[in-house]
């Protein structure tokens, strides 16, 4: 009984391989790599068929993938006809393969703005391939710059406002430290301030940088941004409506709000909403009848001090006097009537 | 057995109440915003709906107590003005002497007690603490809860050092009270566990004689001349 069925399956073994040879990249470019090769789409638009095999073997995957990996539906020729109608709906039908080798980051763009906006029926939403290429997937964010230009491709206008700030200027001189988009948006699990809590986490975000001692050393910079945002009314109030879980029904101000967001300036920059002749307007955001002492109201993340804000030190330490001198004189007063109460008994 | 004196009218026990209720709900919503970073503090704010409702919470409570000085206050003027009151908390040379006396009593230098009128240094010193710390608390509240009305006058300087200031007070009246007030009315060994004359309006002779011994014989000559008891002092 036994001996029959290994006889069928050592038959099988023999003749498998020899029925599904998978047809190596040279088989495929055999057709594929003229350049008149294109079909035309019911949408009236045409998609060239045609691949440069230098692109492609200069790419990340040219001495690790062959075509049929990704292109896993292609299972004979003449190729089986597929119903696509548009130039995007050939991209969509191809979505999924990187998944296959990248699960990890494909899994993280469930979670993106742009998949987001795809379920909504977004076709122009991003696929991987829109950001990465296709058949010329090169390593990202070689140089930086790369990645600012990349999302560019979409977002133009951001960029146009980015090049211009502090981060973005830096950015072309070859900086490795000032961030560029994915830095703060990240790059698959991509989020914005339409994303839940982003507006809440804008200041943990920006002190992922400038709450780093050493790299802000390099630019002369203080850390004790983050610590003053928090310990005044603005900072604490984003940071307890944080860990309740709300973001409140006022909008009360976090970095970007005063300092801008792509098109953050340096402070002492003309141009700079902080910088003290401008200041009032940007307080005027919010508080609109905000007069022109009020921009005084905020120490610019300065600690007080005799020479930063005298008022408000002199009261801080009056008050670090006055409250152990009343209570350590109360509490003595109460073990001195404690004492005699016992020395009477 | 024990005879009774009415130390205190309803209008100034409804005023103890109130403040008290007052300074409860001020401590609460106030104190989690001063140590914020603290976890008990993030809890408490949570259990009170947020930051946002402890500070709506903060700010009716601080204009109700706001609302209950000007009260206080309007009714001491008038008191003042139609001679009604004998002003028995304004400090007096004897509060400073009785002092004095009585701390070289406790430390043992003399056996001699001072001898009080109707308020000791004590309450009064606690009564002028009260009034200050409001007056400290109540402008700087009203700054901090309309800053930018507040430096169309002020230099905005003004709006930060409120903010210390009023923290740093309201810690201060809340320390007093868990430290001084505490004692005096529940731990001090003369009223343990609880004085309730605040409450009840009622105090005994025995108390007067031993705290109050100058109030007490005034109150008791008024009597013996007009020849009646005290009007509202038998029980």
């Amino acid at each position: 009984m036994l001996l029959p069925l290994i006889l069928v399956l050592v038959l099988l073994a023999q003749t498998a391989p020899a029925l599904a040879q998978p047809p190596g990249i040279d088989d495929c470019l055999a057709c594929h790599e003229d350049r008149s090769l294109e079909i035309s789409l019911p949408s009236g638009e045409t998609r060239s068929l045609a691949i440069d095999r230098a692109a492609f073997l200069g790419s990340v995957h040219g001495d690790k993938l062959t075509c049929v990996d990704c292109h896993t539906d292609i299972t004979g020729v003449p190729h089986e006809a597929r119903p696509l109608r548009s130039r995007r709906e050939f991209s969509l039908a191809y979505y999924e393969s990187c998944k296959r080798c990248h699960f990890a980051n494909y899994t993280k763009t469930l979670d993106s703005v742009h998949y987001a906006a795809a379920s909504r029926g977004d076709t122009t939403a991003p696929l991987c391939v829109d950001c990465h290429g296709a058949h010329d997937v090169a390593v990202p964010g070689q140089p930086r710059e790369r990645i600012s230009r990349t999302c560019a491709r979409c977002h133009e206008g951001v960029l146009a406002i980015y090049a211009k700030s502090v981060h973005g200027t830096a950015l072309k001189t070859g900086n490795a430290d000032v961030p560029t988009c994915t830095d703060c948006h990240r790059s698959h699990d991509v989020g914005g301030p339409h994303a839940a809590n982003w507006r809440a986490h804008t200041p943990e975000l920006c002190a992922s940088c400038h709450g780093d001692e050493e790299l802000m050393k390099k630019y002369g910079l203080s850390t004790a941004v983050h610590r003053t945002y928090l310990s005044d009314f603005h900072g604490m109030t984003v940071s307890l409506r944080s860990s309740h879980g709300d973001e409140g029904r006022t909008v009360v101000a976090r970095c970007t709000d005063c300092h801008g967001v792509h098109d953050i300036s340096k402070v002492d920059d003309p141009q700079s909403k902080v910088l003290k002749a401008n200041l009032v307007q940007t307080c005027r955001q919010c508080h609109a009848d905000a007069s022109d002492n009020f921009p005084d109201a905020w120490l610019s993340h300065y600690e007080p001090s005799w020479s930063r804000a005298p008022l408000v030190y002199a009261v801080e330490l009056a008050y670090k006097f006055l409250i152990p001198f009343m209570i350590g004189g109360l509490l003595l007063q109460i073990l001195l009537h404690l004492w005699r109460v016992v020395v009477n008994r | 057995m024990s005879q009774y004196f009415v130390r205190f009218s309803p209008k100034q026990r409804i005023e103890h109440v109130t403040v008290m209720i007052v300074f409860i709900v001020l401590s609460v919503t106030g104190l989690p915003q001063k140590f914020f970073e603290y976890e008990i503090s993030r809890w408490v704010l949570d259990a009170l709906g947020g930051v946002d409702r402890a500070r709506w919470w903060h700010r009716a409570a601080g204009l109700t107590f706001a609302g209950f000085a000007i009260f206080h206050f309007s009714g001491l003027i008038w008191s003042v003005l139609d001679g009604s009151s004998r002003l028995p908390l304004v400090p007096t040379r004897k509060d400073f002497a009785d002092a004095i006396l009585q701390l070289r009593y406790y430390l043992g230098l003399t056996e001699q007690q001072a001898r009080f009128d109707r308020y000791d240094y004590r309450q009064k010193f606690e009564y002028w603490g009260l009034v200050l710390g409001s007056v400290v608390v109540i402008a700087t509240g009203i700054i901090l809860m309309w800053p930018t009305i507040a430096t169309t006058w002020l230099p905005g300087q003004f709006v930060p050092a409120a903010k210390v200031a009023h923290s740093n007070e309201g810690l201060l009246a809340f320390l007093v009270v868990v430290t001084w007030h505490i004692y005096n009315a529940h731990f001090n060994p003369d009223v343990f566990p609880f004085d309730t004359t605040i409450f009840t309006g009622r105090i005994s002779r025995e108390r007067m004689h031993h705290e109050h011994p100058l109030e007490l014989e005034r109150l008791e000559h008024a009597a013996d001349s007009a020849s009646t008891r005290h009007g509202d002092g038998a029980a």
